[in-house]
């Protein structure tokens, strides 16, 4: 008997709908046991056949379209590496199967010994945004009641807080698209900055075609990417600023929309405010001035001034923003200054212009809004507001002094790991920071100096390989539970499949470690009752998801946020007012600042190049589980070093030869990929890989001042053909990794 | 206990100090007087031009807002100028007969326009009366002076041709006036730029509807207007170019008499040294175009080729920055910090980036030498210094000519034009002082109708580049019997994903079915 169930795609923001088939209830073929540590080996590869069949599903968003992490997504249910028992490190440093009974008592026991000597501080909680919303929710009251601790933040620190900081101020509130995706379709102009969806969520391109066809799709990225690349034959146009200088871009296009009159008046006039401002520092930035900062020619920036008022005027404008941009020290004022071109042009909150950002992990829309950022409470609530901690404290039935203040931002969080008032026992969920996260090896030497290390994951990633105690958890598709798509759309996932019998829920761990802990208030680890108190913990709040019930998104109602109790939605935020006191969005002023001078240069063999990283088609994030699917593996088997031939050819660096990239940081050893798609003082690397190819080896720790986002693409680095011959260490590495 | 600081002169270098010092003024470290000698607060003289042929509106000039610096707490008098600068008391002498005291006073005086010696024309050089139908385009009055003329389609006489000539000789040029450049030398742009380049900046110019007269001396203006004002430029060979309004464009003098009256020591601008303060006064400041950066040090290696003010706006920010950090520094009593902070580095010699539309010309740097001048190539060459090197495109048929003069591999000079991003890869170069690609036609390629980069070659032959699907994959599907783009989709994925390659494999399809041509 087949059996089936629609749910959507375990990995990006996309959340593609498709449906899992089973030929039966089959039961996952995996063999508990202690599992290498590193990268997969040869023998770890899935011989059998995945448990499910992927089919796509109709859908407005992917219209039944997946890429390959999608279709071949399930495969990793049933692989051998599997982990599907609680394993625990001995003094050997290999990790041996335990009972549940014993790695329950084992974690809550380290929480009260690191509490007891340490404070309550001393307990952190890393989570991810690929947890589902009832997760996530749960992750941040379980930290603040359960543990008591204040050190709760998650890796949606290094992909949404700058865009999520710009959002709150300009509009009041974050939503990555405020406006479902279908809304591309028609727009005649779409300036897409810093993203490259073609590779990272490839059926989102199917709501650029229209745009495309007319001509308008302009796309602002250093490499000629593959999105870059629809912008030829008449798509549209292609800004290749150097990296580090999209600030300047954008305050340039601005420029050009005032002294070309461009400006919505009436707009600017009853929607916004803080205009003059605006105009006054967009002012010395004329075109030639900033073609000389951006390398982008002045004609350029007019042209795309001009699509986009156009645009505005007919058909649609929209300006997106990805990580590109994003992911700077000046990142929440480089999205500021997206946002403002948005409004000088009347883009936000109109019936077919907008500004958006594009969010990118599963849930990382859900994941920002309930709980789990160190400085918010759920419905996008802040923690600092005490009308918020009152009403949150109500629905938990605990006294308002329970909930701890605000924590510290990832990247403070992480350096903190093992140091004196830092955080000395840590619990990790859907996030692989050994190799996601900016300056990799210091982070790794601050997992090392912990004193109990949890780690909630489904397979050995590299940072469950550092941990004391690994949980093994379930897979997407053994799950029930809510996501939320980049639209701000909530989705319902499904369970197709029994997990293996020894791996749990978050949900009924945490449940398990708050009655160890003799934890005030509930934890129910059944999903829907979960997300019934998430409705009411949210309800008031700017994300408030009061009318959303399990029922009405099983019946394919299409539920955006904020979602009151007895309305029907928002697809469409911003068409009457902004989430201001006044109504008005807020233009702020923002300017490029200096950066730091970054190391000299030690090695006179090597040239210094600016490093950009980023996301290839086959892989996602850390590569914890792309990396452990066949098919992908063997299209893209390691990292390699994006530089141009020019470049090349004056180090002396042939196509695939092996090259050393370093900075005060660390070292990557890779091979290259020659390509012209970079420019010639530029190199890309991929950040899926780990240990010698891990890029974020070389990103630096640095963030931005209002949203904590650190510098992951903006960094100098040291590039010279790598100088020994092979270790055969290494090759096996690459070979097989 | 607040330090007073007073800057003579707000223009847009001035108003970048003023923003940069804000946060100690409110933090209550810094009272701040800023002086301005005009009604506005500052705005962007750089595109007074484009005011003026009526592309932008005044408003959007602006680069500061008196009340709201006045409610930032600083104190801001426009309309007003210093009458003198009394050093033993430190204070300033103001025209409305006040007195302000200063802690550290800054010079941002900037610079009036160079007017010629010519008759009819008052060569008073300080404080020039210029006749009606006459204009130096400077500031907000001037720019409403052109703005009538260009709306009127009159004929708009520009003398000069330096790059502020020529911007505003394209503008009113495209906004419908009839205009004649007139300048010296057989091409506009002087010793900035060669003779191919200029010769194509020439023609470009031309085709642009401006019409160039060159090696031109001009000695008088006619003033034969129904108003009294001119109407015509006189030059030396007798000839008069006929005209409504005459645009001087002869570049700017640095404004010093105040800081001369004071006895600052000045050359061309108001000495400076490495921390931009004049010479033996450590409470006095000059920044920006009337400033000159030159140390008392007899043999200081980085003065010795020191130039003048550059007259270019960006070195002036920069200043500024600096500037405000610094004295930041000193009014919140980390003096050992300030002194610590490194030196402003060095200008590079200025790129001068055409501002207009449907034009593109980038200038900098030497670039006198041609490609066969032996002697001046290898002029200087030796020692482990190398040899001057140049690479040379020039199509004049259509308006494009790329000169780069490098030494070891980078720019010491270089010229485009009609070549937009070559010219933008190659003032980054400039600026950063990074080595070129050994074969320099990779410049030019970047303005060639091929730049498709990436796109073009994919070794395995992807067709469906979200399933990772080849045109061999799709083949075989068909030759196995597939004959619709779903069929192919459901055997091999392909065309799964964004559906971007549907017209490629039904093309692969048709390729399949249809009768082999006899």
């Amino acid at each position: 008997m087949t059996k089936s169930a629609d749910t959507h795609c375990p990995y990006c923001a996309l959340q593609c709908a498709m449906t899992l088939t089973s030929p039966a209830e089959l039961t996952p073929a995996v063999q508990p046991g202690s599992v290498p540590v590193s990268a997969p080996a040869a023998g770890e590869r899935p011989s059998l056949k995945a448990p499910l069949e992927v089919s796509g599903r109709d859908f407005p968003t992917n219209r039944g379209g997946l890429c390959r992490k999608g279709w071949t997504s399930a495969t990793l249910l049933n692989h051998p590496g599997r982990i599907t028992e609680p394993l625990l490190k001995g003094p050997d440093g290999v990790h041996r199967p335990i009972g549940w009974d014993q790695a329950l008592d084992l974690a809550a026991g380290a929480v009260k010994d690191a509490q007891a000597r340490y404070g309550r501080d001393a307990v952190g909680v890393f989570g991810g945004g690929g947890l589902t919303n009832e997760k996530a929710y749960m992750l941040g009251k379980f930290a603040r009641l359960a543990l008591g601790t204040s050190r709760i933040d998650y890796n949606g620190r290094f992909c949404m807080s700058s865009a999520a900081a710009a959002g709150m101020r300009a509009f009041g509130v974050d939503r990555g698209l405020p406006f479902p995706l279908e809304a591309l379709d028609t727009a005649s102009t779409i300036l897409m900055l810093g993203s490259n969806v073609a590779e990272t969520m490839p059926p989102f391109v199917q709501h650029l075609k229209g745009t495309r066809d007319a001509g308008g799709l302009i796309v602002v990225d250093p490499r000629r990417s593959a999105t870059a690349a629809f912008t030829a034959d008449g798509g549209g146009l292609h800004l290749q600023p150097l990296p580090g200088t999209d600030l300047a871009l954008l305050l340039g296009i601005s420029h050009v929309v005032i002294h070309e009159d461009l400006v919505d008046a009436a707009y600017i006039e009853e929607r916004t405010s803080g205009y003059s401002a605006v105009v006054r520092s967009v002012n010395s930035f004329w075109p030639e001035r900033v073609q000389s900062i951006t390398g982008v020619p002045a004609e350029l920036i007019r042209e795309t001034a001009r699509r986009l008022a156009s645009g505005a005027r007919a058909g649609g404008s929209y300006v997106l923003t990805g990580r590109g941009v994003e992911q700077h020290v000046d990142g929440t004022d480089t999205a500021t200054a997206a946002i403002n071109l948005s409004l000088l042009l009347g883009l936000p909150g109109s019936a077919r212009s907008g500004y958006g950002t594009l969010t990118g992990q599963g849930n990382g829309q859900g994941g920002r809004e309930h709980g789990q950022k160190a400085d918010q409470l759920p419905g996008y609530r802040k923690i600092t507001d005490p009308a918020a901690r009152e009403h949150v404290a109500k629905v938990w039935g605990v006294p308002e002094q329970l909930i701890p203040g605000p924590g510290l931002p990832a990247v403070q969080l992480l350096k903190s790991l093992g140091q004196p008032d830092g955080v000395r026992c840590l619990f990790v969920h859907a996030s692989n920071i050994a190799v996601a996260s900016p300056d990799a090896n210091a982070v790794i030497q601050g997992l090392r100096s912990l004193d109990f290390l949890v780690v909630c994951d489904f397979f050995m990633s590299e940072t469950a390989a550092e941990a004391d105690l690994i949980l093994p958890v379930l897979q997407w598709a053994e799950e029930e539970g809510t996501l939320t798509n980049l639209e701000g759309r909530v989705l319902r996932r499904r369970r197709a499949l029994t997990p293996p019998a020894g791996a749990r829920s978050e949900l009924w761990i945490m449940a398990r470690l708050a009655e160890a802990l003799d934890a005030p208030s509930t934890y129910s680890e059944d999903p829907e009752t979960v997300f019934e108190e998430l409705r009411l913990a949210s309800a008031g709040g700017l994300a408030d998801y009061s009318g959303i019930d399990y029922a009405m998104l099983d019946r394919g109602e299409a539920a955006y946020w904020p979602y009151p109790k007895g309305s029907a939605g928002t697809p469409r935020l911003f068409r009457d007012t902004f989430a201001h006191a006044d109504g008005k969005a807020v233009m702020v002023p923002v300017a490029p600042r200096r950066r730091r001078t970054p190391a000299a240069n030690p090695d006179p063999a090597a040239t210094t190049m600016t490093l950009i990283t980023g996301r290839l088609l086959e892989h996602y994030q850390s590569g914890a589980q792309t990396r452990r699917v066949a098919e992908l593996l063997e299209t893209r088997p390691e990292a390699k070093l994006q530089v141009h031939p020019a470049a090349a050819a004056s180090m002396g660096i042939n196509e695939g030869a092996l090259v050393s990239v370093a900075n005060e940081r660390g070292e990557v050893l890779c091979r290259a990929e020659l390509s012209t798609a970079i420019r010639m003082d530029t190199v890309f690397l991929p950040f899926h890989f780990p240990e010698l190819e891990s890029a974020n080896r070389l990103t630096e720790a640095a963030t931005d001042p209002t949203s904590g986002m650190p510098e992951f693409k903006f960094n100098k680095v040291w590039v010279r053909p790598a100088a020994t011959p092979l270790s055969t260490n290494l090759l096996q590495t690459t070979e097989a990794s | 206990m607040s330090e007073q600081i007073v800057i003579v002169g707000f223009g847009p270098v001035a108003a970048r100090l003023v923003d940069e010092l804000l946060p100690a003024v409110r933090d209550g470290h810094v009272h701040l007087t800023v002086v301005g000698a005009e009604a506005e607060a500052a705005y962007n003289r750089v595109l007074v031009a484009d005011l003026g042929v009526g592309r932008t509106t005044a408003e959007a000039l602006a680069l500061s807002d008196a009340d709201a610096l006045a409610a930032d707490g600083v104190d801001v008098r426009l309309g007003i100028r210093v009458r003198r600068v009394d050093r033993a008391r430190q204070q300033v002498l103001l025209t409305d007969g006040s007195v302000a005291h200063y802690d550290r006073l800054v010079f941002a005086t900037g610079s009036r326009p160079v007017i010629p010696n010519l008759t009819g024309i008052n060569p008073d050089p300080t404080s020039p009366v210029l006749p009606a139908g006459v204009t130096a385009l400077r500031d907000l009055r001037d720019a409403e002076v052109l703005r009538q003329a260009v709306d009127g389609g009159k004929r708009v006489v520009v003398l000069g041709g330096g790059v502020l000539g020529l911007e505003t000789a394209l503008a009113a040029a495209e906004e419908g006036a009839t205009v004649t450049v007139v300048h010296n030398g057989p091409h506009p742009l002087g010793r900035n730029i060669d003779r191919g380049g200029g010769a194509v900046l020439a023609a470009s110019l031309r085709r642009c509807g401006v019409r160039m007269a060159g090696n031109a001396r001009s000695t008088g203006v006619e003033h034969n207007a129904a108003d009294g004002g001119f109407s015509a430029l006189l030059l030396d060979d007798g000839s008069a170019i006929d005209g409504d309004l005459l645009v001087i464009s002869c570049g700017v003098r640095p404004r010093t008499e105040l800081a001369e009256g004071c006895g600052l020591s000045t050359a061309s601008g108001i000495l400076v040294d490495h921390r931009l303060r004049a010479h033996h006064e450590p409470h006095i400041f000059a920044i920006g175009d009337c400033a000159e950066v030159r140390c008392p040090e007899p043999d200081c290696a980085r003065c010795r080729n020191a130039k003048g003010p550059s007259g270019l706006v960006g070195p002036g920010w920069r200043q500024a920055e600096w500037l405000a950090e610094y004295l930041t520094l000193l009014a919140s009593g980390a003096s050992e910090e300030a002194g610590l902070l490194p030196e402003l580095p060095a200008e590079q010699a200025g790129v001068v980036v055409l501002k207009a539309r449907g034009m593109n010309m980038a200038v900098a740097g030497d670039n006198a030498a041609e490609p066969w001048d032996e002697e001046v190539l290898t002029a200087g060459a030796g020692n482990g210094r190398a040899r001057l090197q140049i690479a040379q495109w020039a199509d004049p048929e259509h308006g494009r000519y790329v000169k780069m003069t490098t030494r070891g591999g980078v720019l010491e000079g270089l010229v485009a034009v009609g070549m937009p991003r070559t010219a933008a890869e190659l003032v980054g170069l400039f600026e950063r002082g990074a080595e070129l690609p050994a074969d320099r036609s990779l410049l030019l390629r970047l303005d060639g109708p091929d730049q498709l980069p990436g796109a073009a070659a994919d070794p395995q032959g992807t067709v469906c580049r979200c399933a990772g699907v080849s045109g061999a994959t799709i083949q075989g599907a068909v030759e196995e019997g597939c004959s619709t783009v779903a069929e192919v989709s459901k055997a091999t994925r392909a065309g799964t994903g964004c559906g971007g390659c549907h017209e490629d494999i039904k093309g692969l399809i048709e390729k399949h079915f249809s009768p082999a041509v006899p």
